[in-house]
């Protein structure tokens, strides 16, 4: 079934500076690439040692090539992979010189997807891979195996055969009218609908923290000009990234960087300094703090421990609470027994100074309480469900809703039945199509039908 | 000996509720077409109780109308009770049921294929078919004439290798004093037709004069019957013919001579006197390996399964006016007869009664209807079609639906045109034939208004509209009749977009319809239309919201229905396919991607994972209509 495809080529360790980098190539023309860049024919799944030499002929470094033929290689086609020394600038000039060759800069998930079509795998479990490779963190792997190990499938069986057996109580008096059924109960239906309700809600609401396991906790960094939000970021990263300066407003861009704090992935979010008195472009820096706070999952809103004022143009105090903010008094050093002002007092803080690193275990540690605090009460068996199942459960709930409405209204209980049967439809999506046997076989069991 | 030189058009074998409707039908459409039936005084017999309609059942009998078919028109003017049930539920799922005269029934329809032309009628037992190449040729007979014919339609109901059971006593027929086909099985099984057993039960019948109807409650028909035909589009001469021929066909004015049923109950005695005597009863005893249907249960099995309960309802329904004889609806049963009686005596009512015909339990063969194209060509004989029981189904309604659909693509296929193939969210004519061939049944499968997804858009008065085309398209009904139906339809869509686009006080006359309450200002000239037109224009206005979702997901589903899946394409070495869901696309070999989307289990991945390799393999193999060779 193999459809002709092109060959692709992407880098397939992060972009950096790493020990090494390792470029990866699938598709027809790989045993040919592999033999023009290595000067011979790979082997299949051996590993080999030579120069990687450009169209011009030149030595771009000495590297790893090994050779997988298809079908059996990860997406199924001849593959190669490329380890070069890991310098950001090596990487570059192979791919650059790959793309000269031929071949196509990938897709993001496109080796996934050509390993799904050529049959590899199938669609949850690529799904489950794509998430396993983008797992950021523990939590999220765990999360993505779970989904691999068909979790979610379990967990819904429980749904659906409540939703079953209320739909039952409803079918019935719709295909037996004449039949001696006992007095319809909607009581126990609208109880059904209800707990229906809260489970699917409960399945949504993984939802968000899924997306913060696979994407990381969007951590925005607030706080006056020069209290050292770009100095506590590098401190946090643990190398110079952003760039530093004493005066104030230097930080126009956002810089955003990822670290691990225990089991999460954090994407740090430096901002604008929140200036008192601001220029043109201040300002529009601004607005985009705005935007950037009002996206954030977690604040980290960073205060002068010597003068812990609110910052003066802090005027949407709403979007802080104590579940989302953290306060970090900065250059603690200065003012070892600070406390954060009377206003905040009941807001989590941490003293320390990002100039000399003390009290930084201490942050990264409220760091990880905070963002354990978006974990939801009451998870389903770790289950953190992706966009695709998120869709289909919120239309069971939309179903589930109407429902409810049609139940209070008193509506036709053929538009009832309706509602409920979109809301089995949308869970069947996920579980795999529950044909109406199933619903008959609860019917049966549960009345005497056959005059 | 032939029975014919030149060959039939379409032979039709089995003159029940399905083959009546197929000879018809084929009739109809110009083709010649001969009629076999082993006992030409039990055509269109109703066999078990005498009654058209019910849920779904009813909805069914108006589209077989739509489509030109005559039960429906049978049934109104053979009536003797008519009910619309669900009458509180709304209109999607209400219901017309009748009970009829079974006499007239039979005696109507059998005239109506007396007088129908191109149709011979002719009584032989089909005791084989006659193959040649792979595809069928003809019926040999009880009679030693050999039939020949292009096509063949088989309807043997129960009566292919057909036992019945009363207690340990054994006879061998689909219906009590008829007989059984035991050679034809054989014929099947030679071409690699694939056979198994169901069962079925039928109650005692009474007699009226032994009954005390003082004991039992009266359940009345309707004060303003609802019909099953469209009278309103009908053309006058359809009803009784009398123009054409002259002839004088029985019936009577519909709903002009309604008679009672009654409802009595079973007792503790009953209880009692089937519990203790359960190891006599053939089904309890493992004299029977049918599978009967869950919906129709024995009384044995009403007191097993649901023990706790301890009364089941029975219903009395009247056979006839010209007949004293009742049928007691709920008391199938293959207990032996000595305790039928005591069970029978033991019901309020029933003390005295006098039993004129006992109950019993029959088993009989089906041909698993997978292996049916959604013609109801088989897939294993061509010009061979399979209509009501042999296909697994149950009910009068369901074999005729059969019956009607493999008489016109029987003549479709001698014609080398296209077949008629109705889809799902088109009637439950559509979900019958596609649960039958895409899913097939373990029991006798009967139509719920559950079954169709898009039940919303099944509103009973609907039928004539939403199958219009199809009707058209194959010269099904009248072109006098079909301008008819036309002219409803531009006036209700008129008037729809006339409620939905005009005022009154500033608020939208489809949003005061839709609110409830007092009716809205209605133009004078809608006040004016037929109350046909004014209800369905008010059903869609009413439920605006539901139809237009509903529309929605037929078309966004539309396109997988049209995807042919490559006959013989082996899923089990589809790469990537979770191994349950190839087990069932193997074992169900579904003929499209919808098809396939339907089968318990698959879910969108197995669906995508299937189309990419199909258009990816194929360059995107739309489908022809989906309906086997031609």
């Amino acid at each position: 079934m193999a459809r002709p495809a092109d060959t692709i080529a992407a880098l397939a360790t992060p972009a950096g500076t790493s020990a090494l980098a390792v470029v990866r190539v699938s598709g027809p023309d790989t045993a040919r690439l592999a033999a023009a860049v290595g000067g011979a024919t790979p082997l299949p799944r051996a590993v080999r040692r030579g120069r990687y030499r450009d169209r011009a002929g030149a030595a771009v470094d000495e590297v790893l090539f090994t050779f997988f033929a298809g079908p059996r290689s990860y997406t199924g086609e001849d593959a190669l992979e490329i380890s070069s020394h890991g310098s950001p600038f090596i990487a570059q000039r192979i791919l650059a010189d790959l793309f000269a060759r031929g071949c196509r800069p990938a897709e993001p998930g496109e080796f996934t997807q050509r390993a799904f079509l050529n049959g590899r795998m199938d669609l949850s479990q690529a799904e489950a891979v794509m998430d396993v490779i983008s797992a950021r963190g523990d939590r999220a792997l765990a999360a993505a195996q779970q989904l691999l190990a068909g979790a979610l499938g379990r967990h819904l069986g429980p749904l659906t055969d409540a939703l079953l057996a209320a739909l039952a109580r409803i079918e019935a008096y719709i295909d037996f009218p004449d039949e001696d059924l006992p007095p319809e109960d909607r009581g126990l239906v609208r109880a059904a609908i209800r707990a229906l309700q809260a489970d699917t809600q409960r399945l949504l609401a993984t939802r968000r923290y899924g997306e913060l396991l696979r994407d990381g906790v969007k951590t925005v960094i607030i706080g006056e000009p020069n209290v050292g939000k770009s100095s506590l970021l590098n401190r946090l990263v643990g190398h110079e990234r952003a760039l530093v300066s004493a005066e104030p407003g230097t930080t126009r861009d956002f810089i955003e960087e990822r670290i691990i704090v225990g089991p999460h992935c954090l994407r740090l979010i430096d901002t604008a300094g929140l200036n008192a008195a601001p220029q043109a472009l201040e300002q529009q820096g601004i607005a985009k703090t705005r935007e950037r706070l009002a996206e954030a999952d977690l604040r980290l809103l960073v205060l002068e421990a010597a003068r812990p004022t609110l910052p003066r143009t802090l005027a949407w105090p709403d979007d802080f609470s104590p579940a989302n903010t953290l306060v970090v008094l900065n250059k603690a050093d200065l003012a070892p027994a600070a406390k954060p002002p009377p206003a905040l007092a009941d807001f989590p803080f941490v003293a320390v100074s990002a100039l000399t690193g003390a009290g930084l275990p201490a942050l990264t540690a409220a760091i990880s309480d905070q963002a354990d605090r978006l974990r939801p009460a009451d998870e389903a068996e770790g289950i953190f469900i992706n966009a695709r199942h998120a869709d289909a459960l919120s239309r069971a709930a939309a179903g589930l809703a109407d429902a409810q409405r049609q139940l209070e209204d008193g509506g036709p209980v053929e538009l009832l039945a309706s509602d409920l049967r979109g809301a089995l439809a949308a869970f069947g999506e996920i579980a795999g199509r529950i044909d109406n046997e199933r619903m008959l076989d609860r019917l049966f069991a549960e009345f005497c039908i056959g005059k | 000996m032939d029975f014919n030189r030149t060959p039939f058009d379409v032979i039709v074998c089995g003159a029940g509720h399905a083959g009546a409707e197929a000879a018809l039908a084929a009739a109809r459409m110009g083709a010649s077409t001969l009629l076999l039936t082993g006992n030409i005084d039990t055509i269109a017999q109703m066999s078990c109780n005498p009654a058209i309609g019910g849920q779904a059942k009813g909805q069914m009998v108006r589209e077989i109308d739509a489509l030109g078919g005559e039960m429906a028109i049978n049934t109104d003017v053979t009536g003797i009770q008519f009910r619309l049930l669900n009458e509180s539920k709304g209109p999607a799922v209400q219901s017309p049921r009748a009970q009829c005269d079974k006499k007239a029934y039979q005696f109507r329809l059998k005239h109506t294929l007396e007088l129908q032309p191109h149709l011979q009628i002719f009584q032989a037992t089909v005791t084989g078919l006659i193959f040649s190449g792979g595809a069928v040729i003809g019926c040999e007979t009880n009679l030693d004439l050999k039939v020949y014919g292009r096509t063949v339609i088989v309807t043997t109901g129960t009566f292919l290798r057909g036992l019945m059971h009363i207690g340990q006593n054994k006879n061998e027929g689909g219906r009590l004093g008829d007989f059984s086909s035991k050679t034809l099985s054989a014929s099947f099984l030679d071409i690699g037709i694939e056979l198994n057993r169901l069962k079925t039960g039928t109650p005692p019948r009474l007699l009226g004069r032994s009954l005390d109807f003082s004991k039992m409650r009266e359940q009345k028909g309707d004060a303003s019957p609802t019909l099953f035909a469209f009278h309103d589009t009908r053309d006058s001469e359809d009803l009784f013919h009398v123009e054409h021929t002259g002839e004088q066909r029985l019936g009577w004015a519909p709903g002009t001579r309604q008679i009672s049923c009654w409802m009595t109950h079973t007792t503790d005695q009953t209880a009692a006197i089937v519990r203790s005597n359960l190891s006599k009863s053939a089904m309890y005893s493992g004299e029977i390996s049918g599978v009967g249907p869950r919906y129709c249960p024995s009384i044995e099995d009403k007191f097993v399964r649901f023990a706790d309960k301890p009364r089941h309802l029975l219903f009395l329904e009247p056979e006839g006016l010209s007949t004293n004889e009742y049928y007691v609806n709920g008391l199938s049963t293959s207990l032996p007869f000595d305790v039928q009686v005591d069970m029978v005596h033991s019901v309020p009512g029933l003390e005295n009664c006098v039993l004129l015909r006992p109950a019993y339990a029959v088993e009989y063969d089906f041909a698993p209807p997978t292996q049916l194209y959604p013609s109801l060509e088989s897939k294993k004989a061509e010009n061979l079609f399979f209509a009501g029981q042999i296909n697994g189904t149950s009910g009068y309604e369901e074999a005729a639906a059969q019956g009607l659909l493999a008489g016109v693509n029987a003549v479709q296929k001698g014609r080398g045109e296209p077949p008629l193939i109705i889809a799902r969210h088109e009637a439950y004519m559509g979900v019958l034939v596609d649960d039958l061939v895409t899913k097939g049944t373990t029991e006798p499968y009967r139509m719920f208004t559950s079954r169709a997804e898009h039940r919303l858009l099944f509103n009973h008065a609907s039928a004539e509209i939403r199958l219009r085309d199809h009707a058209a398209r194959h010269g099904l009904i009248s072109r006098s009749r079909l301008m008819r139906v036309d002219d409803k339809i531009q006036r209700i869509n008129h008037w729809l977009a006339h409620l939905e686009s005009h005022r009154d006080h500033g608020v939208l006359l489809g949003d005061q319809v839709r609110r409830g309450g007092e009716p809205p200002a209605f133009p004078e000239a809608f006040l004016k239309e037929s109350i046909e037109v004014r209800q369905q224009v008010l059903y869609r206005v009413n439920y605006k919201g539901y139809i237009d979702r509903e529309e929605r997901q037929i078309e966004r589903l539309g396109h997988i229905e049209k995807v042919r899946i490559p006959t013989g394409l082996d899923f089990m070495a589809v790469r990537g396919l979770r191994r349950e869901s190839a087990l069932k696309l193997a074992a169900f070999r579904p003929y499209t991607l919808g098809q396939a989307s339907r089968i318990s289990g698959i879910n969108p991945t197995d669906i995508s994972l299937l189309q990419i390799l199909i258009e990816a393999g194929r360059g995107g193999a739309a489908a022809d209509e989906g309906a086997g060779p031609n």
